[in-house]
């Protein structure tokens, strides 16, 4: 280990240090936690107070048999699917004036009526917008033919027993692997998207540090600038290897814990085509790279900010960056073979998202192998960049030396 | 000759957005002498050191560290004080001198040691767990400079390494300086304060508007200036003014000019049989700063010593 990666290890380990016996540390370590506490809270209240108001409310004014049809229909209906599919009735009594009653409910916002329902089932009347035909008028016509046809099969007594379907278990079906694996990939792929979004933009303000310090002179004097940014890059990846040794350490025993207490979890029965082991090596790796190539980027965006408002103002494009990235690297999971998916493996930036879909999908392992190598050429071109722009531009200085050097790692070379 | 000097550089040039900063800068530095950068602020000293450490690339010119043309070749060997001082806040005294020491290859364990030592030996051992940012800036410079030397280089260099200490701790850094070139490590420092050159340096070189004006022993830019006399007699005439130089002037009862190229022995002889009754003569030898005026000129020399010499008088 000798130039530049002798010295990105100094600086690295310096920064490393410097971070994980920060008090801001522990606050960063607790940020996932308090993001999922708030987000469990405030579920459960949204929950609680709004989970219905989300759900369609139809008033039903009729008589008790046609209510009680219509209640029982939904309950059977519901069984199959989901609560989320039908909407929610609520019996009225009638007035006398129905069209009267009908409006006034309408607009009544406090209970928030999205249609009223009338009649009987063999003469039914919907009234509302037109606007809710597609989410509440073709589900209440479905709730009227399962009444109808099971009022007509109860009356003539020719109501079938219920029959239960003989299950014969197979190991696993294509359409259900491909459709699992395909949730693995995408899950995936967020997870690695959501861990970068919220370290890689770290790495903006990271260099202002050493030009606020004035360090940056002491480093540059005595080191490569590449080995400054890659020692940067390296340490805040180290931290984010401790957040997610944590973060999976404690999710793991979350998972024991419920699976003790509740057996309520669990966990696709699916493996990724590369199986289990690989792809979590392969999960690690594409993380790592991922945030090596946007953090090399934003190191070197960062660098040319001169104070925190100027961070500030690059952070929204830099975010939408990595927003344009992760969609492009999603749609390709659904095109197979196709251009997208060949320009998000290529694009250095979606690559690692797109490269872990495909483990999630494609057992073969040697394209992992060239990704991977295909990746550190462009972290290493970007440091390499970013170096260079920040001696032209912060140091006022010629870049010195071919780009493409051979022997830009030596201590010596610029 | 080049293993013999642990600097050399020739044709430096180097412009900041089409402003030339500094025209053509040729320095030699002998292998472990003492050697000043003079000149004003805005002379183009801080922007020499950095080309000469490789921190920025000159437009034109070639320089060679240590004997390497590439500057970060010899970094290990290398120790910089730059003028603005930096230092990471929150990092103890022992690990921030042990990390200066990582940066150039010294591996931390013995960077802490001798970290230990440099802040024992220099008073400061109870600040060995404190953080920096708790110390005061003089004591913080110190530490910096603890930070230069803890590698044990071959050369350091130093920018204005005495702006902003007080009386005390410009002692400590001008004794530190010797010690290290007693050792055999060559320092070049720049400065604005003649003073400190004048007592510390073999060599020189003065800068001004981005140019060498002078470099070379500090005994030869004294040398530039013929001795003053200073001369008081009983008599205010006589055949004795004959002797005098044209240019000579009397102030107040004195008269001040340069010694004739014959030396003083021919001129005390005509004083004396011209009927001057020399009450006082006295010679002195121009100082650094006589020299600075005469090479740089009265503009530079008005941008120099803005920090006082608190060891003027010690010295």
């Amino acid at each position: 280990m000798t130039g530049i990666f002798e010295a990105a290890w100094v600086i690295a380990r310096r920064d490393f240090v410097a971070t994980v016996w920060s008090r801001s540390f522990i606050l960063f370590l607790l940020a996932p936690l308090v993001v999922f506490a708030v987000a469990l809270i405030s579920g459960q209240l949204i929950d609680a107070r709004e989970g219905e108001s989300l759900r369609p409310q139809v008033a039903v004014i009729a008589d008790g048999a046609t209510t009680r049809a219509l209640g029982e229909a939904r309950t059977r209906l519901v069984t199959g699917t989901s609560e989320w599919s039908f909407p929610i009735l609520r019996p009225v009594d009638p007035a006398e004036n129905l069209a009267v009653q009908a409006g006034r409910l309408l607009a009544d916002g406090a209970e928030g009526y999205s249609a009223v329902f009338s009649g009987t089932l063999d003469r039914p009347v919907l009234t509302g917008p037109a606007k809710v035909d597609e989410t509440v008028g073709r589900r209440m016509q479905l709730l009227v033919d399962e009444a109808r046809r099971t009022a007509a099969l109860e009356a003539s007594h020719q109501t079938p027993p219920p029959v239960a379907i003989e299950r014969v278990m197979i190991d696993q079906s294509a359409g259900n692997l491909q459709m699992t694996r395909r949730l693995i990939a995408r899950a995936v792929q967020m997870m690695i998207f959501g861990i970068t979004v919220l370290l890689a933009t770290l790495l903006l303000s990271n260099m202002a540090e050493e030009k606020s310090n004035k360090v940056i002179e002491v480093l540059a004097a005595a080191v490569p600038l590449d080995s400054v940014f890659l020692g940067k890059l390296a340490a805040m990846l180290g931290i984010s290897f401790v957040g997610l040794a944590l973060w999976g350490g404690l999710g793991v025993l979350a998972y024991v814990f419920v699976q003790m207490v509740q057996d309520w979890v669990t966990l696709p029965q699916v493996a990724p085509a590369v199986g289990w082991p690989a792809f979590i090596l392969l999960v690690l790796f594409y993380y790592g790279t991922n945030y090596m190539l946007l953090g090399a980027l934003f190191l070197g965006i960062g660098a040319q900010a001169s104070n925190i408002r100027e961070i500030q103002t690059i952070s929204m494009p830099v975010t939408l960056l990595q927003v344009v990235v992760v969609m492009i690297a999603v749609a390709a999971v659904g095109d197979d073979g196709g251009a997208l998916a060949w320009f998000a493996a290529i694009f250095p930036f979606s690559s690692p998202l797109a490269m872990i879909a495909q483990a999630a999908r494609y057992e073969s392992l040697w394209p992992h192998l060239l990704a991977l190598v295909w990746q550190a050429i462009w972290v290493v071109v970007i440091i390499r960049a970013s170096a260079r722009l920040f001696r032209r531009t912060v140091l006022k200085s010629a870049p010195g030396g071919a780009f493409f050097s051979l022997d830009f790692w030596r201590a010596g070379s610029r | 000759m080049a293993a013999e000097l642990a600097i050399e550089a020739r044709g430096l040039l180097k412009s900041f957005d089409g402003k030339p900063a500094v025209r053509g800068i040729d320095i030699a530095v002998p292998t472990g002498s003492i050697y000043g950068i003079l000149g004003p602020n805005g002379a183009g000293k801080t922007t020499t050191l950095r080309m000469l450490l490789g921190i920025i690339e000159p437009d034109q010119g070639t320089r060679t560290l240590l004997g390497h043309e590439r500057p970060l070749e010899a970094a290990k060997m290398v120790g910089y004080l730059p003028e603005e001082r930096g230092l990471y806040p929150a990092m103890t005294t022992r690990e921030a001198i042990a990390f200066m020491g990582a940066l150039r290859g010294l591996p931390l364990e013995v960077g802490r040691k001798r970290a230990d030592i440099l802040l024992g030996d220099n008073g400061l051992g109870d600040y060995v767990d404190k953080p920096v940012k708790s110390l005061s800036k003089g004591m913080a410079q110190t530490i910096q400079l603890f930070g230069t030397i803890v590698h044990k280089p071959k050369l350091v260099v130093l920018d204005e390494p005495f702006s902003g200490l007080d009386a005390i701790n410009q002692g400590r850094l001008e004794h530190l300086i010797r010690d290290e070139a007693a050792a055999g490590t060559t320092v070049i420092f720049s400065t604005h304060v003649i003073h400190h050159a004048e007592r510390l340096c073999e060599r020189v070189a003065i800068i001004a508007g981005g140019q060498i004006r002078f470099e070379g022993l500090v005994a030869e830019a004294r040398d530039r200036l013929a001795p003053q006399v200073r001369l008081r007699t009983r008599t205010a005439d006589g055949p004795w003014r004959g002797a005098l130089p044209a240019d000579a002037q009397l102030r107040d009862g004195v008269w001040d000019f340069d010694l004739p190229k014959g030396g003083v022995e021919p001129l005390l002889k005509a004083l004396i049989d011209g009927g001057a009754g020399v009450e006082e003569l006295s010679i002195e030898r121009p100082g650094l700063h006589d020299a600075f005026v005469a090479i740089a000129g009265e503009d530079a020399a008005r941008g120099m010593d803005d920090d006082t010499d608190p060891l003027g008088e010690a010295a």
